[in-house]
C-alpha cells in the first residue's frame, strides 16, 4: 500500500503531460466516491448530491479569485480561496444535513439528487455571480500547473481514503455502522443518530468541495456543465459499488477501472459511442449482477492480493 | 381574461401529463417498492418514437399509435424481465440500491443512445415535436390551443380507465393488496412476479402513450427525461404514494405553478419550481400533503 503511494509520488518523473492531466482528474474522481462511500459503505444512506459539493467548492473558488481585492493578496490568495470554498460548502452541508436526515432510503436519496439540479438552475440564471451559462474564467496568473494539481490531488485523496480507513478503525465508525445496521438500537445505547450522521455529512462534504477548487484553478474554466454535471453525482456511486462500498479499498479499484477504461476506450481509442452510453450499461450491469461490488464479491476474495486488502 | 383562461388551460394539461405520470410511478413504487429512475425516460422515447413513425415514416397518427403501444409492450417486457425480476428478491437496502443504480444506468443509456442515434441518423437537430393537431379552437370570443385541449382529454380518459382498473377488475384489485400488505398478499397464493410484470407494463406503456400526446402541445429534447422523473417523483411525494385522486390535484398544482412561473417570473426559473417544491415536501411532511393513502 505504502509502495503504492511511493509509486504514485515519483509518477509524475515519467509521465506525458496528457497523462498527467488524467492521474490528475482520477485524483478528483477518487476524492469524490471515497466522500460519498463515508455516507453510502458506512452510514446505509445514498447520496446522490456529491457533486453538488464539488460544483460547490468550484463556483465559490472561481467567484473568490475574481475579486480584486483577493487579486491583490498575491500567494496568500489561494488561503483565502480555499477557505472560503471549504467554509462555504461545510456551512452549506451542515445546513442541508437538518433537513436531508429526516429522510431515510429512497427519499434521501431523490433529496440528494436535487441538491446538484437546484444548484445547477442558481448556476445558471444568477448570472450577475455566476456568468450564467457563459461560466466563469480564472484569471490566467493564478492557474495552478498540472504538476502541482497532481500532488495536491493526490494529498487530498489520501486524506479522503485515510478518512475511510480510520473510520474503519475507529469508534467514529463504529458508531456510524451501528446507525447504520439499526438507528434505533444505537439511539438506545446512547448515540445521537443525527450528531453522527451531521458530522459525517460535512467531514465528507470538505475533500469534494477542495477538488472542486483544484479543479477550477487547473482547468481556468467553469460552467454549470463542466462543474455541476449530474455525472459528477452519478460516477461516484458507479465506482463505489463497483469497487465494493464500505470496504476502504473499493472506491480506490472501482475509480481505477473505471477510469482505464474510459481514458483507453475514449481518449485513446476515440470509439465513437458516446461515453454516458457506456457509463449507464456499465451501471447497470454492475447493480445487476455484482450488487456487493468487486471487493466483497466471492470470486475475487479468492485472489490473495486481493483478499488482503479486502481485510485490513 | 383569454389570457388567463390560456395559462390555466395550459397548467392543467402540463399538469394532467404529470399527474399521469406520476399515478404510473407510484403505481410501481407502491407494488413493487422499485423506483424507475428511466421512467421520464420511457416518456420522452414515446414523443420521440411517436414522432418518428408519424413524420418520418408519415404513418396515420392512429397507427402510429398501435404501433407505439406494440413497440413498447415488448420494451416493458424486456425491462421487467431484465431488470425489475432479478432486483425483487433482494434484501430491503439492496432492492433499493439496486433499483436506483440499475434504472438510473439505464436512463443515461437511453438518454445518450437517443440523443446521438437522433443526431446521427434522423436529425441533425434532436428536438421532438409534432404539429399534427396544433388547430385553435374557439369559445365566441376566446381562442384555445386544441393540443392542450386533446391532451386534457385524453388525461382524462387514462386516469379514469386507471381508476376503473384499480377498483374493478380482479388484477386491479391484486396490485391494491400487493401495495397494502406484502405478506397477506402472498398468504392468499397470488404471484407476485406476473402482477409486477403486468403492472409495469401498464406503467410503461400508458407512459409512452402520454409521451406521444405530449409532443402535440410541447417539443421534448433528448435529455428531458431525468427532469421529467423528478417532476413525476415530485407528484408522487406531493400526493403521498398509491393516492389517485390527490395525484391528480398535485399535478394540476405543479403544471399551474410552473405556467405562472413562466409567465411572471420567467421561463428560466420553471425548472426550479418542481425542485424547489419536492425539497420542501420532502423536508417538511415527506408523507405527503394529503396524507398516506394506498389506493
Amino acid at each position: 500500500m505504502l509502495g503504492g503511494l511511493a509509486l504514485l509520488c515519483v509518477l509524475p518523473v515519467v509521465l506525458s503531460s496528457s497523462w498527467l492531466l488524467v492521474m490528475f482528474l482520477s485524483f478528483l474522481w477518487l476524492i469524490l466516491t471515497a466522500n460519498y462511500d463515508v455516507l453510502d459503505g458506512f452510514l446505509g444512506h445514498i447520496n446522490l448530491g456529491q457533486g453538488a459539493f464539488f460544483g460547490l467548492g468550484a463556483y465559490v473558488a472561481t467567484i473568490v479569485v475574481n475579486v480584486p481585492d483577493v487579486q491583490a493578496l498575491g500567494p496568500l490568495a489561494y488561503v483565502v480561496i480555499s477557505l472560503a470554498a471549504l467554509g462555504i460548502a461545510a456551512a452549506f452541508a451542515a445546513a442541508m444535513a437538518v433537513p436531508l436526515f429526516r429522510l431515510k432510503g429512497l427519499y434521501f436519496a431523490i433529496a440528494t439528487l436535487i441538491l446538484i439540479f437546484l444548484l445547477q438552475v442558481m448556476a445558471l440564471n444568477l448570472t450577475e455571480l455566476t456568468g450564467g451559462s457563459y461560466g466563469l474564467y480564472v484569471p490566467p496568473r493564478f492557474f495552478m500547473s498540472t504538476l502541482c494539481g497532481y500532488y495536491l490531488a493526490l494529498a487530498v485523496a489520501v486524506l479522503a481514503v485515510g478518512f475511510n480507513w480510520y473510520l474503519s478503525r475507529s469508534t467514529l465508525g463504529l458508531a456510524l455502522r451501528c446507525i447504520k445496521g439499526d438507528e434505533d438500537a444505537a439511539g438506545s445505547i446512547g448515540l445521537d443518530p443525527r450528531k453522527y450522521k451531521v458530522i459525517a455529512f460535512v467531514l465528507a462534504s470538505v475533500p469534494s468541495a477542495a477538488a472542486g477548487v483544484l479543479f477550477t484553478l487547473n482547468s481556468g474554466f467553469i460552467d454549470p456543465n463542466i462543474a455541476l454535471g449530474v455525472e459528477r453525482s452519478l460516477l461516484p456511486p458507479l465506482m463505489a459499488l463497483l469497487g465494493g462500498t464500505g470496504t476502504v479499498f473499493g472506491p480506490v479499484f472501482g475509480v481505477a477501472i473505471i477510469r482505464a477504461i474510459e481514458t483507453i476506450f475514449f481518449h485513446y481509442l476515440r470509439l465513437p459511442v458516446p461515453s454516458m452510453l457506456f457509463f449507464g450499461i456499465t451501471l447497470l450491469v454492475v447493480a445487476l449482477l455484482i450488487p456487493e461490488g468487486l471487493m466483497k464479491s466471492p470470486w475475487v476474495k479468492r485472489l490473495p492480493v486481493l483478499r488482503t486488502l479486502a481485510s485490513s | 381574461m383569454a389570457r388567463a383562461l390560456e395559462l390555466v388551460i395550459g397548467g392543467l394539461s402540463l399538469g394532467g401529463v404529470y399527474a399521469l405520470l406520476a399515478f404510473a410511478m407510484s403505481l410501481t413504487i407502491s407494488t413493487t417498492r422499485v423506483l424507475n429512475v428511466a421512467h421520464g425516460v420511457f416518456f420522452v422515447w414515446g414523443g420521440a418514437t411517436f414522432v418518428f413513425l408519424s413524420q418520418r415514416l408519415h404513418l396515420h397518427p392512429a397507427l402510429a399509435l398501435v404501433m407505439l403501444t406494440a413497440i413498447f409492450f415488448v420494451f416493458a417486457l424486456l425491462f421487467q424481465w431484465g431488470i425489475v425480476r432479478p432486483l425483487l428478491g433482494r434484501s430491503v437496502h439492496l432492492l433499493l440500491v439496486g433499483s436506483i443504480m440499475a434504472t438510473f444506468g439505464l436512463a443515461l443509456s437511453m438518454e445518450s443512445a437517443l440523443g446521438y442515434g437522433w443526431v446521427a441518423f434522423v436529425d441533425p437537430y434532436p428536438v421532438f415535436s409534432s404539429a399534427l393537431a396544433m388547430f385553435p379552437v374557439r369559445f365566441g370570443t376566446v381562442s384555445l390551443s386544441g393540443s392542450r385541449l386533446v391532451i386534457l382529454a385524453f388525461v382524462l380518459v387514462a386516469v379514469t380507465g386507471f381508476h376503473l382498473f384499480l377498483q374493478k377488475t380482479f388484477l386491479g384489485k391484486g396490485a391494491r393488496a400487493m401495495a397494502q400488505n406484502f405478506d397477506g398478499f402472498l398468504v392468499i397464493g397470488l404471484n407476485p412476479y406476473r402482477l409486477s410484470l403486468i403492472l409495469f407494463t401498464l406503467a410503461i406503456v400508458a407512459t409512452a402513450i402520454s409521451g406521444a400526446f405530449y409532443v402535440l402541445a410541447v417539443p421534448l429534447n433528448p435529455y428531458d427525461g431525468l427532469p421529467l422523473t423528478l417532476k413525476s417523483f415530485t407528484v408522487v411525494i406531493l400526493a403521498g404514494v398509491g393516492n389517485l385522486p390527490a395525484t391528480l390535484v398535485a399535478g394540476a398544482v405543479l403544471g399551474l405553478a410552473e405556467v405562472m412561473t413562466s409567465q411572471f417570473l420567467g421561463t428560466v426559473w420553471a425548472p426550479a419550481v418542481s425542485l424547489a417544491i419536492l425539497f420542501l415536501v420532502l423536508v417538511l411532511k415527506p408523507t405527503g400533503l394529503f396524507g398516506k393513502g394506498v389506493y
